[in-house]
């Protein structure tokens, strides 16, 4: 019965427009997609759209978005605005542009010049962190919040904030404690199930979302996953690719924890919905920019090491593999600074730099990974390759 | 660290350059065709091309001039280093003479020193870039500023006392080398984010942002601005604006009367000395020269053939090869990006005036404005549109720098656009404008001239109709019409 529902998050988190999202578009709802982890779902949900993440999945064609972005943009916004040109996304009635990062910014333009959607807002997030940018977010969230509720047709009262920021932080939290029960002695979840897990948080509705998880939860609290050899973190750049978490798990290393904008970046923040009550704009500022573990933002890598090294700690991991896509700036040059950071530190340093999604790149990918895995000297001799 | 960049380095870029800058402050103002080829023979090729471009007698007074200009600026670095003065490295985008306005800090700018290095030392600043690569930066960064920052991270270099980061918002690449070089030096950084926000609340945010930057300096450096030196600093940038438009009217002419190498010479000097009296001198100078040109008639000694405008940076391996090259092929340069820093002129009423008129001019500064902005695509086609028109362009040319990302993110929407609003064709280029190793110039030139001749000169021209004997439009029913044409 268990597996049976970590069956059908593996399902749902392998398909963009799932069973549920065409649920909700039968009943009538609205979905709003978004893709970057300072967007808050929370004031979407409040407004009555269905919150959607937007996702690649490991899409490998580019042809139609390699007309308008180029090849020397990251394949993971190509994918992207591949999805979004050839109908994959027309379930998606609007769209929330992030300055996440350069790529990003003009897949959004491109996005909307060939293809508009019904809604569109661009939530422009500070770069640093102080009182004065604190200040322009909180306008800025203000800003987001007239705009849906432009497109809603109602207001967004303290009440449905409340209750959305009530349901939002309860998916964190299962969320955290999913990676609790991986991060331990034993783990619960494999890195396959944990980022399937992640995955299908943000792209069904909150309710659906906690019924799965307390009951899978449920299951595998007690129980643990068979896994034999090395315990490994994974870093860096936007990694939806489920099929690369597999492909480094089968050898013989497990993934036990990571920082990923796909991962614990985006469950970090707690929230408390009574604040929603009080001083809902701040609250969601505050927690979407203090709490934003990301490299787009500067005068702030030490909190991005100190977060990694505190994982390492806790989930005893043994090798860490920093990853960024081509052409990734922001997660290139921090992934160089950890990369040194962490091996001052004794701890083992996997670097790498591939092809968003690209089936080609695997081989290479595990290539690597079998000899880092090799050189942390865990791994028994005669591993499967 | 120190290690292996003395493995690999001997001596850092700011030192080689500045080295060659020091016989530069001892040749007279003025040369003749004769000492000019005496100087060019004793240089090794990679430093000859970049003299020749600078010293050749349509720009000699002003390359001249120009040169100097930047021995001084460097100069001033390094007697800023024993006389205990700060020097800060700015980025392009920065406002240089914010930096001049204190007396007790000077700047120096990453990518001219990068750009300088890339043209007028042995190898061409390649040996840093490689220093950079081997700390594990990845490749796909901008080679602008990774050039002069690897030379500093070798330890082989000078070393700033802080770094201004004002890339935050409009470009990753540039922001995050100097994130990288700040924390790997262990040296202060000062960041000044642009909000991709072009409403009053964004340029509100913005002012806050660049007053903080400015007491940050304060603090750093323990010196508090002061009202003269800021007057200064203004009436410089006043006067020396006057002429930027003065020249810029000449550019309107057709034939252009404007040598190419001028608009690399006007943000060239934008980016080190602006605000100082040399800036005002400099444009002076370029100003007269055009003049002097358009008296004579100089400027109509090679046919004007096309009129080009950049609608990015132009490329910096080879000055000659680009600059001049051009020039002798009757191919205007008209403008690139970098020369769109339209200045505006500066209240010197008090303290706040002028600061506020510097952070203005930081705000619209060229690539802050257009890949800043809420927009990239509409802030920059409204920019190169613009001026199209105004300088009566006849095709763009997209100098194709494979690190930056929101430029070729947006380049589709924008070529085609500006197509059709001003109806001209744009080239896309691919290259690294500062690692000759990726693109020779050669093929850069090669394709501009494929472009010239088989894009830009054939617009317009009849096309003469001519039927074929024998053949009937029923042969290939599917291309029937188009296989009819035929030009004689």
């Amino acid at each position: 019965m268990v597996e049976d529902n970590m069956q059908k998050v593996i399902n749902l988190a392998s398909e963009i427009f799932n069973e549920e999202v065409k649920a909700w578009k039968e009943a009538g709802g609205r979905v709003i997609g978004y893709s970057c982890v300072m967007t808050p779902p929370e004031l979407i949900q409040a407004a009555g759209f269905l919150p959607y993440r937007i996702r690649a999945l490991g899409n490998v064609k580019t042809e139609k978005a390699d007309s308008y972005l180029s090849r020397f943009n990251c394949s993971f916004c190509r994918s992207c605005l591949e999805l979004g040109l050839d109908g994959t996304y027309d379930f998606l009635d609007g769209l929330v542009e992030t300055n996440g990062c350069d790529h990003l910014r003009g897949m959004f333009e491109n996005w909307q010049y060939a293809k508009k959607t019904e809604y569109f807002h661009y939530l422009k997030v500070p770069h640093v962190i102080n009182e004065n940018s604190l200040d322009y977010f909180e306008e800025e969230i203000r800003l987001f919040k007239e705009s849906l509720e432009a497109y809603s047709g109602k207001k967004v009262d303290a009440e449905s904030l409340a209750r959305a920021a009530g349901e939002q932080e309860a998916v964190r939290e299962r969320v955290r404690k999913i990676y609790s029960l991986r991060e331990r002695e034993l783990p619960a979840f494999s890195g396959f199930e944990a980022t399937a897990l992640v995955l299908v948080s943000s792209a069904i509705s909150p309710q659906r979302f906690l019924e799965l998880a307390d009951q899978i939860i449920t299951e595998r609290e007690g129980g643990k996953i068979a896994y034999r050899g090395t315990r490994l973190m994974l870093c860096g750049a936007a990694t939806d690719e489920l099929e690369l978490v597999k492909a480094i798990e089968s050898l013989d290393g497990v993934i036990v924890t990571d920082s990923l904008c796909y991962g614990t970046r985006a469950y970090a923040r707690i929230i408390d919905p009574q604040a929603m009550l009080s001083k809902p704009e701040r609250t969601l500022a505050e927690a979407y920019l203090l709490d934003l573990l990301c490299p787009r933002m500067y005068e702030d890598y030490a909190r991005r090491r100190d977060y990694v090294l505190k994982a390492v700690e806790r989930s005893n991991v043994d090798g860490v593999i920093v990853m960024h896509n081509k052409f990734c700036d922001v997660h290139g040059v921090d992934n160089v600074q950890l990369r040194m950071d962490l091996e001052r530190r004794g701890i083992p340093v996997l670097q790498l730099e591939k092809e968003y999604g690209s089936i080609a790149d695997v081989g290479r990918i595990k290539t690597r990974v079998q000899a880092f895995l090799e050189r942390i000297g865990v791994i028994e001799s005669g591993g499967r390759l | 660290m120190v290690n292996l960049a003395q493995r690999t380095l001997n001596r850092g870029l700011f030192e080689r350059v500045f080295s060659l800058m020091e016989l530069v402050e001892r040749i007279p103002d003025d040369l003749s065709d004769e000492e000019v080829e005496g100087i060019t023979a004793l240089l090794p090729t990679d430093v000859a091309q970049t003299v020749t471009a600078f010293l050749e007698p349509r720009v000699r007074r002003a390359g001249i001039f120009f040169l100097k200009m930047i021995a001084r600026w460097m100069r001033e670095a390094v007697e800023a280093k024993s006389s205990g003065k700060k020097v800060i490295f700015v980025p392009f985008n920065f406002v240089p003479e914010l930096i001049h306005a204190f007396k007790s800090a000077v700047p120096l700018t990453s990518e001219v020193l990068s750009s300088l290095g890339a043209a007028a030392v042995k190898g061409k600043g390649h040996v840093y870039w490689d220093f950079a690569m081997g700390l594990g930066i990845p490749d796909h960064l901008c080679s602008s500023s990774t050039i002069e920052l690897g030379s500093m991270l070798s330890g082989t270099d000078m070393t700033a006392d802080a770094i201004i980061s004002s890339a935050a918002g409009a470009c990753d690449a540039n922001a995050k080398i100097h994130e990288f070089a700040a924390n790997y030096l262990g040296i202060p950084q000062f960041v000044l984010e642009k909000p991709v926000d072009d409403t009053s609340k964004g340029i509100e945010q913005y002012e806050k942002n660049f007053l903080r930057l400015t007491e940050s300096l304060e603090r750093f450096t323990g010196e508090a601005l002061s009202e003269e030196g800021l007057q200064e600093v203004a009436s410089n940038i006043n006067r020396a604006s006057e002429i930027y438009y003065e020249i810029w009217e000449m550019k309107k002419l057709v034939p252009c009367p404007v040598p190419n190498l001028f608009s690399f010479f006007m943000y060239g000097c934008r980016f080190t000395m602006w605000g100082r009296k040399e800036s005002v001198d400099f444009f002076e100078l370029m100003a007269k020269e055009v003049k002097e040109g358009i008296a004579k008639g100089k400027f109509k000694q090679i046919p004007e053939k096309v009129r080009c405008g950049w609608l990015y940076t132009g490329y910096y391996i080879d000055y000659a090869g680009l600059f001049s090259w051009m020039q002798d092929k009757g191919y205007s340069y008209l403008w690139d990006i970098l020369d769109l820093f339209f200045p505006e002129p500066i209240s010197i009423e008090s303290r706040e005036s002028i600061l506020s008129g510097i952070c203005e001019s930081s705000r619209r500064f060229p690539m802050t404005r257009q890949m800043g902005a809420e927009s990239m695509s509409a802030a920059w086609l409204e920019d190169a549109a613009h001026i199209a028109r105004e300088l009566s362009a006849d095709c763009a040319i997209f100098c194709g720098h494979h690190a930056c990302k929101q430029t070729w993110s947006v380049i589709s929407m924008v070529s085609r656009e500006l197509q059709r609003i001003s109806g001209i064709p744009t080239l896309n280029l691919q290259g690294d404008a500062w690692l000759s190793r990726v693109t020779p110039i050669s093929v850069i030139q090669s394709e501009i001239d494929s472009f010239v001749r088989n894009v830009i000169r054939n617009k317009g021209e009849r096309r003469k109709i001519r039927r074929r004997k024998g053949w009937r439009t029923t042969q290939y029913p599917t291309l029937a019409t188009g296989l009819e044409d035929e030009r004689e």
